[in-house]
């Protein structure tokens, strides 16, 4: 049994060992997004310079370097599931404050790597048809990928920055001034790396002969040296002072990338010479991964005070709501235990804080109703009205509908109040007898008094059923007599329908009577 | 409350979550596993009978199911992911605690399975002769490691509806080998031969096949839907058996919803006309009738989407109030946090409202803030399960009093987190809302919809 209450609070690992896989998983996602990104640029390139110049040899070279990436994007997105995981435990607050940030692009993402991956596994499909169905999938494609690694590159800036959440809260997603050209840099040199890298696995594993290494190998040296080139407004724009380590494991990056260049020079000058698979990989693997300890680490430092203040925030948070575990288990257990399938239950549950236990309208909530909740054992309605009510609620209280209770769960309610309080059946007689004079009266007065909300037929008149809340349709609900004397005395709280205490008792009676008396037409 | 929260317009967060999770589901079940098993069989039944048919069609299907899954089916499972992580960071980042390493080792298992399909499928001319028997083997090792994913992931899902024992002892056994990770496993797998199946049928008659390998097809494939779906069945019904009836009375609702909730009998007329419409549909298969299928297996095919659909939806909208059961309310507020911000308020609780409200004062803000953090899981404004169809008529009285008591009334529902001055200033939102007093803009990817003039 751990102490932390709060699960975000856990490392499963400790935070070398996660920060040391996350680095290395990192690393195997990147390298292999990169390839996608640098194929789906070549094979768009060849493809657009074979048609322009009307050219067969780059047609082709385009179709082999399209075919591969199909395994670059798969492998691209399952070496990502690890990463993914990884900073989410390592760094949580900072990656899902950003995400949640730029949520809506974030979201997109799914979108924009489904159209642009279908497009290319497409296009490497369809090249030898007509010209215009991989140009539209190139085009299609290739915009769509693009978007993705500046989205990418947009969170991560973001989640480097704590300082400015509270600015793209306020101001929304734009990036401004020193960050937006940051941004620009760190994009621009992932799509130079993208091309670096597709082009040196292009030259080993599509390029057939001669003229096609020498393309690709030109596309290399103008790749690495943009990089180097790139490379320097990207640091300058870096908002803070690297450390020293930071700037150590960058010279050794660009020290690594110089020699690389110099390696290409002098096999591109030997006329007929071939590049090396056993010094390319390990040289590009150099640059690559000393490049990305520097961004590692400036990131990490960046992550670190949030991840600390995080967990001192959660750790009091959980001393906190520890005090509440004991109490909470025992409210689920009993939740566990409670079964909504049977009217006394449902009653107890979705009726009584309101109706009260008895059914009287005493519930304990009743106190804070204007309206006050209706007095359930005194109602003598039909089956169909109670549906009724039950489904549409009373508009104007605090009544609301229960259809999110099906229909077999509401019978067996109904059922439930019927037992228990002869909810469906006729109102009882009266307990006092009634002259033939005072009925008259009583009629005379309901003509007068209650016809203008309730209707002559007791149903309501067009302009009563909109009121908030609406009378009964006394056709089909009455109360118990000595309920209707009491609603008739007193009127109903929180409603239109005034109390007639002043008339006499008897007339009052009539009233009951005249108004029972419509449930029978 | 740690993290800022995104609301997405008109479809909601759950939806969001529940219409990518659905097509990966089917993809997933229907094409990595269901339709590779069928394309392995349909290369032994090439090798065994000495058919270039079943050769042929093995391969060009497999061609259409890899561009499938390593496209939509991969980008949608990580979907999930992604989607979760926007909108329900707590949850995610939580269940990422309890099932670390089922999802680390699920890294592993997917690489293989990614590789090994790839292998499988650019393979498949080069490996002949007596190399044909490794490329056979290639498949099947790569059904096992896609049978693999599903041993992992489904004991995650299991767990979000019945952790057992987990809330009180905290250990991953518990967690992983819950009640109803065994019959959702073999559910899973029987629905994934079953779509399978169905997806072998739709490609042969919807391509260029001889007409007598199309109805030797047609046999096989119905033999082995018949066997799954049976299985489906079976299992379907075990699996009700283990879900705790507290949950279980909700499944009829979970499909019905409020519009149909007071027809019942609609959903087992429903139901029942669907699973005898796929066994018709297979019986029909078998007796190879080829005009009969090219009707039916697209209305086939629909038929079971929306099964897929239907039990995705009940699993998921049953474990109602938790997104954690013991642990977690869906809106990721946790079991203890709810006495706790009874007692302090759920704003001072919220990092981002201390740090955005720029007029805390504001009873719209604190109210669209308190609606966002406790309701926005499942409810929109102005989309589906709009809270403004759901509070309507009602009084601001009646709902303060309703917001207090929603998880007994609605048994679903999870608990309204907060002081009893939030809960009146939530109802008085909801209330103005309702009531057209309260016009909302957009909805903002934020709470609180920052109080600008768009909002007043």
């Amino acid at each position: 049994m751990n102490n932390l209450f709060d699960l975000l609070l856990q490392k499963p690992l400790p935070d070398p060992w996660l920060q040391g896989l996350l680095f290395v998983s990192f690393t195997l996602h990147l390298l292999f997004a990169l390839f996608t990104l640098g194929t789906a640029i070549l094979a768009f390139s060849y493809l657009l310079i074979g048609h322009w110049s009307g050219n067969p040899r780059a047609l082709r070279l385009a179709g082999r370097i399209a075919k591969a990436f199909m395994g670059h994007k798969s492998l691209a997105v399952v070496l990502g599931v690890a990463p993914l995981l990884l900073i989410q435990v390592a760094f949580t607050l900072p990656f899902f404050t950003s995400v949640n940030l730029f949520a809506p692009y974030w979201l997109a993402i799914i979108v924009l790597l489904i159209v642009a991956f279908l497009a290319f596994d497409l296009l490497a499909h369809y090249l030898d048809g007509h010209r215009l169905i991989p140009l539209i999938l190139g085009i299609t494609g290739l915009l769509t990928l693009l978007v993705v690694p500046g989205i990418f590159v947009l969170i991560l800036t973001a989640s480097e920055h704590p300082a400015g959440w509270i600015t793209i809260i306020e101001q929304g997603y734009r990036l401004n001034g020193a960050l937006a050209i940051h941004w620009l840099f760190r994009y621009l040199h992932v799509l130079g790396a993208a091309v670096v890298s597709g082009a040196a696995f292009h030259y080993f594993f599509a390029a057939e002969d001669k003229e096609e290494r020498k393309s690709l190998l030109r596309l290399l040296v103008a790749g690495t040296l943009l990089q180097i080139v790139l490379g320097v407004p990207l640091y300058a724009s870096l908002p803070d002072r690297p450390e020293m380590i930071v700037n150590f494991a960058l010279f050794i990056g660009v020290g690594g990338a110089a020699l690389f260049l110099w390696y290409l020079f002098a096999v591109g000058s030997k006329g007929d010479a071939l590049l090396s698979l056993e010094i390319t990989v390990p040289t590009m693997m150099f640059i690559l991964v000393s490049m990305l300890l520097g961004r590692q680490l400036i990131q990490n430092r960046a992550y670190l005070p949030v991840m600390a203040a995080l967990q001192e925030n959660t750790r009091e948070h959980s001393r906190e709501i520890g005090a509440f575990t004991r109490e909470s288990l025992a409210r689920y257990q009993a939740k566990l235990n409670v079964v909504y399938d049977n009217g006394a239950t449902i009653y107890a549950k979705s009726c009584a804080f309101c109706h009260g236990e008895l059914a009287d309208g005493a519930g304990p909530e009743a106190k804070n109703l204007e309206v006050k909740p209706e007095n359930i054992a005194a109602v003598r309605t039909t089956a169909p009205y109670l549906h009724k009510i039950l489904t549409e609620g009373v508009p104007g209280s605090a009544m609301p509908y229960f259809t999110f209770l099906d229909r077999n769960k509401l019978d067996a309610l109904a059922e439930y109040l019927n037992t228990s309080h002869h909810l469906i059946e006729k109102p009882e007689p009266l307990p006092v007898v009634i002259s033939a004079a005072t009925l008259k009266q009583a009629e005379q007065l309901y003509a007068q008094a209650c016809t203008p909300c309730h209707g002559n037929d007791g149903k309501g008149t067009e302009q009563s059923r909109g009121y908030r809340p609406p009378p009964p349709d006394f056709t089909a609900y009455s109360l118990t007599p000595r309920r209707m004397f009491e609603v008739i005395g007193n009127g109903y709280p929180g409603t239109l329908m005034p109390g007639f205490g002043h008339l006499p008792e008897t007339v009052r009676w009539g009233l009951v009577e005249v108004v029972t008396a419509k449930r029978d037409r | 409350m740690e993290f800022p929260i995104f609301q997405v317009p008109y479809l909601g967060n759950g939806m969001t979550i529940a219409l990518d999770a659905v097509l990966h589901v089917i993809i997933s079940h229907g094409l990595a596993i269901g339709a590779v098993s069928m394309v392995v069989v349909s290369e032994y039944l090439g090798q065994r009978r000495a058919s270039r048919d079943w050769e042929g069609f093995a391969k060009d299907f497999l061609r259409v199911i890899v561009f499938l899954t390593t496209s939509v089916g991969a980008m949608t499972g990580v979907g999930i992911w992604l989607i979760t992580s926007a909108l329900a960071p707590r949850g995610i980042g939580s269940l990422l605690r309890v099932f670390f390493w089922p999802w680390f080792i699920e890294w592993g298992v997917f690489a293989a399975e990614v590789v090994l399909v790839l292998i499988y499928y650019y393979t498949w001319q080069r490996w002949t002769g007596e190399r044909k028997k490794h490329h056979l083997r290639l498949g099947l090792g790569y059904v096992a490691a896609a049978i693999c994913s599903a041993l992992l992931i489904t004991g995650i899902l299991g767990f979000m509806l019945t952790p057992d024992g987990w809330p009180w002892d905290k250990s991953l056994w518990s967690a992983f080998f819950n009640a109803s990770y065994l019959p959702q496993l073999v559910l899973r797998l029987g629905i994934a031969y079953s779509l399978g199946a169905l997806f072998s049928v739709g490609y042969l008659v919807f391509t260029r096949r001889e007409r007598d390998f199309r109805k030797e097809a047609f046999a096989v494939f119905a033999k082995i839907a018949l066997v799954s779906l049976t299985v489906t069945l079976l299992s379907a019904v075990w699996y009700f058996t283990v879900v705790p009836s507290t949950f279980k009375t909700h499944s009829l609702y979970a499909v019905m919803t409020s519009r149909f909730s007071q027809q019942p009998e609609l959903f087992w007329e429903i139901t029942i006309g669907g699973a005898v419409f796929l066994l018709l549909f297979w019986l029909v298969a078998l007796r190879r009738s080829v005009i009969s299928v090219r009707l039916l297996v697209i209305p086939a095919i629909v038929v079971s989407i929306l099964f897929v659909a239907q039990f995705e939806r009940v699993r998921e909208f049953i474990r109602g109030p938790y997104l954690m059961p013991g642990y977690m309310y869906a809106n990721q507020v946790l079991l203890e946090e709810t006495p706790l911000f009874a007692k302090q308020g759920m704003l001072p609780s919220s990092y981002w409202y201390k740090a955005t409200a720029t007029k805390q004062g504001d009873s719209v803000s604190q109210g669209a803030y308190l609606f966002a953090q406790n309701c926005s899981a499942c409810h929109t404004i102005g989309g589906i399960n709009d809270i403004v169809d759901r509070v309507q008529g009602r009084t601001a009285d009646g709902l303060y009093v309703i917001i207090g008591h929603t998880q007994e009334m609605v048994p679903f529902m999870p608990p309204f987190s907060g002081t009893d001055q939030e809960r009146r200033t939530m109802a008085d939102f909801l209330f103005r809302l309702a009531d057209g007093a309260i016009k909302l803009g957009a909805p903002s990817r934020f709470a609180p919809l920052n109080g600008g003039p768009e909002h007043e």
